[in-house]
C-alpha cells in the first residue's frame, strides 16, 4: 500500500497496521493506537533522554532492541512489544533498575501510584538475586512543597527536563555519573518555579512526593473529584484528591485549551488555606452593642434583607473577581431588584474612565499564545500574575525564537531572555508606550484614539528601545502585546490599554489583558461591572453608599486602597458574604453569612479567553457555610425579586449574551509624578485568603516579605542604609520596615506589597510614598 | 396394622426410653466439661483472637502505617489515619478496629509487612458498652505488650509454613 501522503509511513505494532507521521517515535504511535509500552524517561510534554531503556521493544531486521521513546518510525516497519527478545531485554532492564532502589514500597509516599511499582509487576522477578548492599543517596531539602527521598531516584531525568524546558529554572541537575549519579541543586537551595509542584507528578518513584501531603494517605483511599482552579483565569483544570469528604491533595488534570497538564504551586497547595483556622463556620450578626451573636440563618438572612431593602437603590455590591460566574448574575439580579447600579468586581484596579472601549479583554486563544513570534509585555511579571501564561510565553520563546520587549517597573525574573527592557518607575510606563506607538510611525492610525491620547503619541519622541521593540512588533507575524496586572492596576491604566490596543492593532498583533482573579471574564460578561449610570470600585469609594455588600473578599487586602474602604464601609451597613474571616469583616461588617469556597460547590467559571468551565463541589462546606448562589437565591426570593424562580442551580439559564457596560468614556488628563511613588505589588500567594491562608505556600520564597526594597542609587542618595529600619510614610500613615537594597527596581519607586496584614494600613498601591531613616 | 404398631409404641413410650438410654450410658463415660476459665481446651497456634499490635524488642512499635492492612479487610474494620513523626518517620496517629465489623479472617495480619497487626490466640474478651467495640492503637499496643510472648511463640512455631 501506497501513501497517499508522503509524510506518512505505514508501519505494524504487535500486528495492527497503523499510519504515522514520519519522524514520530514509536511510543507515540503505539500510545495513539492503545498498545502499552512501559517506559520511565519518556514524557509526551518533554524532550527525549532515552535514558532508562524500559521501553525497549523488537523491531523487525533490528539487529537489537530498540528504544521505542527513541527510534523514529519507518516505511514498513514491524514492531513487535511482546516479542520474547522485548520482554527479556524489559526484564533485564527493570532487574538492573531495582538494583539499587529501596524495595521498602510500604514506607514510600508513591506506593500504590507509582510507575516503577506497576512495571515491576508485570516485569520484576518476584525474588531479588541482588544481595550486595544498595546505593544509598542523602535526601536535599528543596523547599516546603517538594519532599524528596533521592535514594528511590531512578535517574529518569524527567524532572531535570521539566525544569529546564517547561519551568525553565534549571534549578536541578544531574552530577556524578553511572552509580554516583544524583539528582540534586548544585548548591543547598530550594526550588523557587512556581511551577515547582508538577516535578512531583512527573517524577515515575518516589524520589520527589507532595511535602505537605507526606504520609497522610494512600492513592487508593482517595476520590478524585474534578475541578477548577479560581485563583487565575487560566481557570486550570485539576482534581481535588479527598478523603472522608476532606480535600488531602491537588494534581492536575489535562485540558490542552487550558493548562495542557501542569498546575501552578498556587491551585496545588492553595487548598490548605480551606483547612485555616479562618474559616467562617456560623452566620452571625453584630449586636446592638457591638458584639458578634451566632445566629441562624434565617436570623441572619432577615438581617441580611433589612440592610439591603434600608439601602435599596443606594446599595454598593463589591464582589471577589474570582467568585462563580451564577454569582455574579445573581448578584446583579439581586441589585436589580433594589434597584441599585453600584457594582463592581476589578477592586485592585484604579482607573476606569476607558470602560465603554474594553470590550476585547483577551484576543489571542490561550493555546495559540506559543505561537507568537514578537512579544511586548507590560507591566507583568507574568510567571505570578498567571503562571500558565508565562509557560506560554517560555514556549513562544522556546519554540519560535519570539523576541520578547518588556516594559516594567522592575526587572521581574522573567524565566526567558528578553531580546530588550525598559525597566522604569511606574510614572514614567506609559511615557515609554507612547514611545513604542510614535515609533510605530505611519502604520498607527492616531485617527482611532481619542484626541488627547493622539496628541500624547505625537508629542512623545522614539527612544531606542522603543524603536527595537516597534520595528521587531511589526516585522512579527503573529505578535502579542500583554498587558499584565501591574499595568492594569496602574493609576493610568486606561491609556495603557488604549495604547496596548492601538499598537497590536498597528502590528497586526493580538492584546491579551491579563486581569485580577480567577473569573474576570465572567465577572464582566454576567453583569459584576457597573452598567450605564452605575459606579465603579472607585466611585463607590468616593462616595459611600447606605448599603454595602462585599462579597468574599478582605476590605483590608484584598482592595487597592484599603484605608479608603473602610472609611467608606464605616458609613454604611455591610453584609459580609465570605469564606474567610478576618479582623477587617469583623470590624467593618454587621452580618456574615459564611459562603463555601469555590472547591466546596457547584458553578462556573470563565476562562480569559472565555471557556466556560463547570465546577462541581469536590468536599463539604464546613459548619453551617453554604454555596454562594443558594445564599443570593434566598435573599432574592425573601425579597420577592424577579429573576430568582429556579430551585436547583442546572435550571438557572445564563444569559447568551455579554452583559452591558457603561458607555461614558473619557480619559483623565496625564499626570506625571515627582517623587518616590509606592509598587505595591501583590506577591504570588497573596492573590486571596485562600493562598493566603495556605501554609506551605507561604512557607516558600516566593510568597511576600514585608520589606520595604529602593533600588542602591535611590538609597544612597537619600542618606539611608540597607538593613536598617526605615519609615515609609502614604498621606498620614506609617509603616516600618527594614529597608533592602535592589538592583532590579527602577530608579524611583519603592516596592512595598500590598495585601498583607502589615501593609493593609497604608494608601493606594500606586500612590507617592516618602522613605526616611526612623 | 402400622396403626397398631404405633399405637402400642406410643403406649409403651418407647422413643423416650431410647432417648434415656443414651443419657444412662453418658453416666458411666469419662466427662470432658471444662471449667472455663480456669481452664481452657487447647488451641491451635494459628488461632485467630483479638488483635494486637506488635512492638521490636526495644520498645518501637512495628507499623509503620502502610495502610495494607486497612485496604485488605473485607470488612472495612479497619480506619488508619497517618502523618509523618517528628523523627521523620512514618506513623499512624490512629489505628482502630472495629471488633463488630471483623470477621476474624486474618487477613490484616497476613498482609502486614512488618508482623505488626496480628491475631493473638486470646479469645475470652467482653464489654459492656457496644462503643468498647472500637480498639484504639493504645489498647492494641497494650494488647501487643501483653501477649507478645504467646505472639512470637505462635509465629515462631508457624514460621516454616510461611
Ligand atoms: S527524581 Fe524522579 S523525576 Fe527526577 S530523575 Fe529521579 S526518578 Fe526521575
Ligand atoms: S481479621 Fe479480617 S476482618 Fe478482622 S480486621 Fe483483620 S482483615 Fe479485617
Ligand atoms: S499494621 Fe502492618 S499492614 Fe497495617 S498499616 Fe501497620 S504496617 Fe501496614
Ligand atoms: S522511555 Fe524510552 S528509554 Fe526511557
Amino acid at each position: 500500500m501506497n501513501s497517499p501522503d508522503n509524510n506518512l509511513v505505514n508501519i505494524e505494532i504487535d500486528g495492527i497496521a497503523t499510519t504515522a507521521a514520519k519522524g514520530s517515535m514509536i511510543i507515540e504511535v503505539a500510545d495513539r493506537i492503545g498498545v502499552d509500552i512501559p517506559r520511565f524517561c519518556y514524557h509526551p510534554k518533554l524532550s527525549i533522554a532515552a535514558s532508562c531503556r524500559m521501553c525497549l521493544v523488537d523491531v523487525e531486521k533490528a539487529p537489537k532492541p530498540m528504544p521505542a521513546c527513541a527510534t523514529p518510525v519507518m516505511e514498513g516497519m514491524k514492531v513487535f512489544t511482546e516479542s520474547k527478545r522485548a520482554v527479556d531485554a524489559q526484564r533485564g532492564i527493570m532487574e538492573f533498575l531495582l538494583i539499587n532502589h529501596p524495595l521498602d514500597c510500604p514506607i514510600c509516599d508513591q506506593g500504590g501510584e507509582c510507575e516503577l511499582q506497576d512495571q515491576a509487576v508485570g516485569y520484576g522477578r518476584s525474588v531479588s538475586r541482588f544481595s550486595e548492599s544498595k546505593r544509598v543517596v542523602e535526601d536535599k531539602d528543596i523547599g516546603p512543597l517538594v519532599q524528596t527521598e533521592m535514594t528511590r531516584c531512578i535517574h529518569c531525568t524527567r524532572c531535570v527536563r521539566f525544569l529546564e524546558e517547561i519551568a525553565g529554572t534549571d534549578e536541578l541537575g544531574g552530577i556524578g555519573r553511572g552509580d554516583r549519579l544524583e539528582i540534586g541543586t548544585m548548591v543547598a537551595r530550594s526550588i523557587d518555579s512556581e511551577l515547582s509542584g508538577n516535578v512531583i507528578d512527573v517524577c515515575p518513584v518516589g524520589a520527589l512526593t507532595n511535602k505537605p501531603f507526606r504520609f497522610s494517605a494512600r492513592a487508593w483511599e482517595l476520590m478524585a473529584r474534578a475541578s477548577v482552579s479560581s485563583h487565575d483565569g487560566v481557570t486550570s483544570n485539576l482534581y481535588y484528591h479527598t478523603r472522608r469528604n476532606e480535600i488531602l491533595r491537588c494534581v492536575p488534570r489535562d485540558n490542552e485549551a487550558l493548562n495542557e497538564c501542569w498546575i501552578s504551586d498556587r491551585d496545588r497547595y492553595s487548598h490548605y488555606g480551606l483547612r485555616s483556622d479562618e474559616r467562617l463556620h456560623e452566620p452571625m450578626v453584630k449586636d446592638s452593642n457591638g458584639s458578634w451573636q451566632i445566629v441562624d440563618w434565617d436570623v441572619a438572612l432577615d438581617a441580611a434583607a433589612e440592610i439591603l431593602t434600608d439601602a435599596g437603590e443606594d446599595l454598593g455590591m463589591l464582589l471577589s473577581p474570582s467568585a462563580f460566574n451564577e454569582e455574579y448574575l445573581l448578584a446583579s439580579r439581586l441589585l436589580k431588584g433594589l434597584g441599585g447600579k453600584n457594582i463592581d468586581s476589578r477592586l485592585r484596579e484604579t482607573t476606569f474612565t476607558d470602560d465603554a472601549s474594553r470590550q476585547i479583554q483577551f484576543e489571542c486563544q490561550l493555546s495559540e499564545m506559543a505561537k507568537a513570534d514578537a512579544v511586548l509585555l507590560i507591566g507583568s511579571n507574568i510567571h505570578e500574575d498567571a503562571p500558565i501564561l508565562g509557560h506560554k510565553v517560555r514556549q513562544a520563546w522556546l519554540k519560535n525564537q519570539a523576541a520578547i520587549y518588556a516594559v516594567m517597573p522592575r526587572n521581574y525574573n522573567y524565566h526567558f531572555d528578553c531580546a530588550e527592557t525598559s525597566v522604569i518607575e511606574p510614572g514614567k510606563m506609559l511615557g515609554q508606550l507612547l514611545s513604542i506607538a510614535k515609533a510605530l510611525g505611519e502604520s498607527l492610525d492616531t485617527r482611532s484614539l481619542q484626541a488627547n491620547v493622539a496628541n500624547a503619541v505625537e508629542n512623545a519622541a522614539a527612544d531606542e528601545f522603543a524603536t527595537h521593540a516597534a520595528n521587531a512588533l511589526k516585522a512579527a507575524d503573529n505578535a502579542l502585546l500583554l498587558v499584565g496586572k501591574m499595568a492594569l492596576s496602574h493609576p493610568q491604566a486606561d491609556w495603557i490599554r488604549a495604547l496596548a490596543q492601538a499598537i497590536s492593532q498597528a502590528v497586526a498583533g493580538r492584546c491579551n489583558l491579563i486581569a485580577d482573579g480567577g473569573n474576570s471574564t465572567g465577572a464582566r460578561y454576567y453583569g459584576a461591572q457597573p452598567a450605564d449610570g452605575g459606579l465603579d470600585v472607585a466611585q463607590m469609594l468616593e462616595n459611600p453608599a447606605k448599603g454595602w455588600v462585599l462579597w468574599n473578599v478582605n476590605p483590608a487586602l484584598d482592595f487597592d486602597h484599603p484605608a479608603l474602604v473602610q472609611t467608606a464601609l464605616a458609613a454604611g451597613k455591610v453584609l459580609a458574604v465570605s469564606s474567610f474571616n478576618s479582623d477587617a469583616i469583623l470590624a467593618n461588617a454587621d452580618v456574615i453569612l459564611p459562603l463555601a469556597a469555590t472547591a466546596e460547590s457547584e458553578g462556573s467559571l470563565m476562562s480569559f479567553d472565555g471557556q466556560l468551565q463547570q465546577v462541581s463541589a469536590a468536599s463539604k462546606a464546613p459548619g453551617m457555610s453554604k454555596p454562594g448562589w443558594k445564599i443570593l437565591h434566598r435573599l432574592g426570593t425573601q425579597l420577592g425579586l424577579e429573576g430568582f424562580e429556579f430551585s436547583r442551580l442546572g435550571s438557572l439559564e445564563m444569559p447568551e449574551e455579554c452583559a452591558a457596560v457603561r458607555t461614558d468614556f473619557e480619559f483623565a488628563e496625564l499626570e506625571v509624578s515627582n517623587g518616590l511613588n509606592r509598587l505595591g505589588e501583590v506577591g504570588i500567594y497573596s492573590v486571596n485568603a485562600e493562598c493566603r491562608q495556605s501554609a506551605p505556600l507561604q512557607d516558600t520564597h516566593l510568597a511576600s516579605r514585608a520589606v520595604i526594597s529602593m533600588n542602591p542609587e535611590d538609597i544612597s542618595t537619600r542618606d539611608l542604609s540597607p538593613g536598617a529600619t526605615v519609615t515609609a510614610t502614604q498621606g498620614d500613615q506609617q509603616i516600618h520596615l527594614v529597608l533592602k537594597s535592589d538592583p532590579s527596581i527602577a530608579a524611583g519607586c519603592v516596592l512595598l506589597p500590598a495585601a498583607m496584614a502589615e501593609t493593609a494600613h497604608l494608601g493606594s498601591a500606586w500612590a507617592a510614598i516618602e522613605v526616611e531613616a526612623k | 396394622m402400622n396403626k397398631v404398631i404405633r399405637y402400642f409404641k406410643s403406649l409403651m413410650m418407647i422413643e423416650l426410653w431410647q432417648g434415656l438410654g443414651v443419657t444412662f450410658k453418658h453416666m458411666f463415660k469419662p466427662k470432658f466439661t471444662v471449667f472455663y476459665p480456669e481452664e481452657q481446651i487447647p488451641k491451635s497456634n494459628r488461632f485467630r483472637g483479638i488483635h494486637a499490635l506488635r512492638r521490636y524488642p526495644n520498645g518501637e512499635e512495628r507499623c509503620i502505617a502502610c495502610k495494607l492492612c486497612e485496604a485488605v479487610c473485607p470488612a472495612l474494620a479497619i480506619t488508619i489515619d497517618s502523618e509523618m513523626r517528628d523523627d521523620g518517620t512514618r506513623r499512624t496517629t490512629r489505628y482502630e478496629i472495629d471488633l463488630f465489623k471483623c470477621v476474624y479472617c486474618g487477613f490484616c495480619e497476613e498482609s502486614c509487612p512488618v508482623d505488626s497487626i496480628v491475631l493473638t490466640d486470646f479469645a475470652d474478651f467482653h464489654m459492656e458498652d457496644p462503643k468498647e467495640s472500637i480498639l484504639d492503637k493504645q489498647q492494641l499496643l497494650a494488647l501487643g505488650d501483653r501477649f507478645e510472648e504467646s505472639i512470637s511463640k505462635n509465629r515462631q512455631q508457624d514460621a516454616a509454613y510461611r
